[in-house]
């Protein structure tokens, strides 16, 4: 009976002092030296517990995350690839529509070629194309592209064709000043540049004219372009004025060019 | 064998120098790359073998070439000769000769080049530009044209020793 009673007592003493202790934060002494002792211990075990976590964590769960990662950079390269392939599409899709758009805004009948190969030797300027004898090409044929004038066919095989172009030193195309509709025959140079000889001293031709064809060689249509004035030479002597002319094709850049099929015949053709 | 071999590397030169050399910046000025192949033949393969190879590229290159027909032919033809020479008289096969003889083949080649070129009309751009275009392909020429016929000499030597040995394993050679 006095165990019962005493056991009694000390649980409503212990839920009085408990309701006590919870409505307020009492520190003692006690507690402080109890941190000081454990701490140290729970703090070098929790750092044991997280080195181990890195360790799973940056090592040996990485064996999955190295081949996910393998996965990715094959994925990468793959939508890479892929996305340089577009591109070159997209590119390729803006120059064939240029090249359609001038081949509408054209009377004469012509044909697309491709560029496949470029002169081997740096002193003279010809190119490859992929059209030939079988599609309708023919010796002596001018090739231009949106930006002007390329050249004319020189030699043609079954399916491939030689263009020589004007920057060439072989070359010659006979032309005249847009603006002053001065004439001229504008020959290659060596370095990428054509002059327009035999253009009197008298005419007033300035920097940034642009120079057509004058469509009187027989070879190449009227008007189209050539190039643009970027140097004029008048010498104390002579009749003629030397008038350097760039023209407007990047000839390193040529991928696509027109063959005019329908050019006005020119002797040498025929009697080739 | 050796047939097969000069026809692949002569078409490989060719359409390495018409269609992807153009296209690299780096290589503007780079030499023609069958003048090494062609000193290659002179220095190391019997004069028979080597001229009609010789021929053969020379004829290839004249037709690829915007240039008066005759012109690659002429060059090759008398750079084999000159490399026939040198080696007939100087009995040196020796890295240094290498070195020089590739950087005075291109030389030679320019040379007749632009000889070709002013007989027809010259201009004074056009002797600026050459004047660096020869330097440039020169020191290109000093620098790669040894490994060339390094790597020409080396790989025909193997071809031919993978050969033989297949003629061999298959018995040809005992019938």
């Amino acid at each position: 009976m006095v165990i019962i009673f005493g056991a009694v007592a000390l649980i409503v003493v212990n839920i009085i002092i408990l309701s006590v202790n919870s409505s307020r934060y009492f520190s003692y002494g006690s507690g402080r030296s109890a941190i000081f002792f454990i701490a140290p211990f729970q703090k070098t075990v929790t750092q044991s517990v997280q080195f181990l976590k890195n360790i799973w964590g940056n090592y040996f769960f990485l064996v999955s995350v190295e081949k996910e990662n393998a996965d990715l950079k094959r994925t990468i390269s793959r939508a890479i690839d892929k996305n340089n392939k577009y591109r070159e599409i997209e590119i390729s899709n803006f120059r064939l529509r240029n090249l359609l758009d001038f081949r509408k805004t054209m009377t004469n009948q012509v044909l697309v070629a491709e560029v496949v190969g470029q002169d081997p030797s740096p002193w003279f300027k010809t190119i490859i194309i992929d059209k030939g004898k079988s599609d309708g090409v023919e010796k002596g044929l001018p090739v231009v592209v949106p930006e002007g004038i390329a050249g004319q066919i020189i030699d043609i095989s079954c399916n491939y064709s030689k263009v020589l172009l004007i920057i060439d030193r072989n070359s010659a195309v006979d032309a005249l000043v847009q603006r002053t509709r001065d004439r001229g025959l504008i020959k290659g140079q060596s370095d990428g540049r054509c002059l327009s000889k035999y253009v009197l001293r008298k005419h007033d031709i300035k920097v940034g004219d642009t120079v057509v064809s004058s469509g009187l060689d027989g070879l190449f249509p009227k008007g189209l372009r050539v190039g643009y004035v970027t140097e004029i030479v008048k010498r104390n002597s002579g009749i003629f004025q030397e008038v350097t002319v760039m023209p407007y094709v990047d000839f390193e850049k040529l991928e696509e060019v027109l063959v005019v099929l329908d050019s006005p015949k020119h002797d040498f053709v025929s009697e080739q | 064998m050796t047939y097969c071999f000069y026809i692949c590397v002569c078409l490989c030169l060719v359409i390495f120098q018409t269609t992807i050399i153009p296209h690299i910046s780096l290589f503007n000025n780079v030499y023609d790359l069958l003048i090494p192949f062609i000193i290659y033949l002179g220095l190391f393969r019997p004069a028979r073998e080597g001229i009609l190879f010789t021929l053969v590229s020379g004829f290839l290159m004249d037709n690829l070439s915007g240039g008066p027909f005759g012109l690659y032919l002429t060059t090759y033809f008398w750079l084999f000769i000159v490399v026939k020479l040198v080696i007939k008289y100087l009995h040196a096969r020796n890295n240094i000769l290498l070195l020089l003889i590739v950087a005075a083949g291109v030389l030679m080649e320019n040379i007749i080049f632009i000889a070709s070129s002013t007989m027809a009309r010259s201009d004074s751009h056009f002797f600026a530009i050459t004047i660096k275009t020869v330097f440039f392909q020169i020191l290109w020429a000093g620098c790669t044209g040894f490994f060339f016929i390094t790597f020409f000499n080396h790989i025909h030597k193997k071809l031919e020793q993978w050969f033989n040995g297949l003629i061999r394993d298959w018995g040809i050679g005992d019938r």
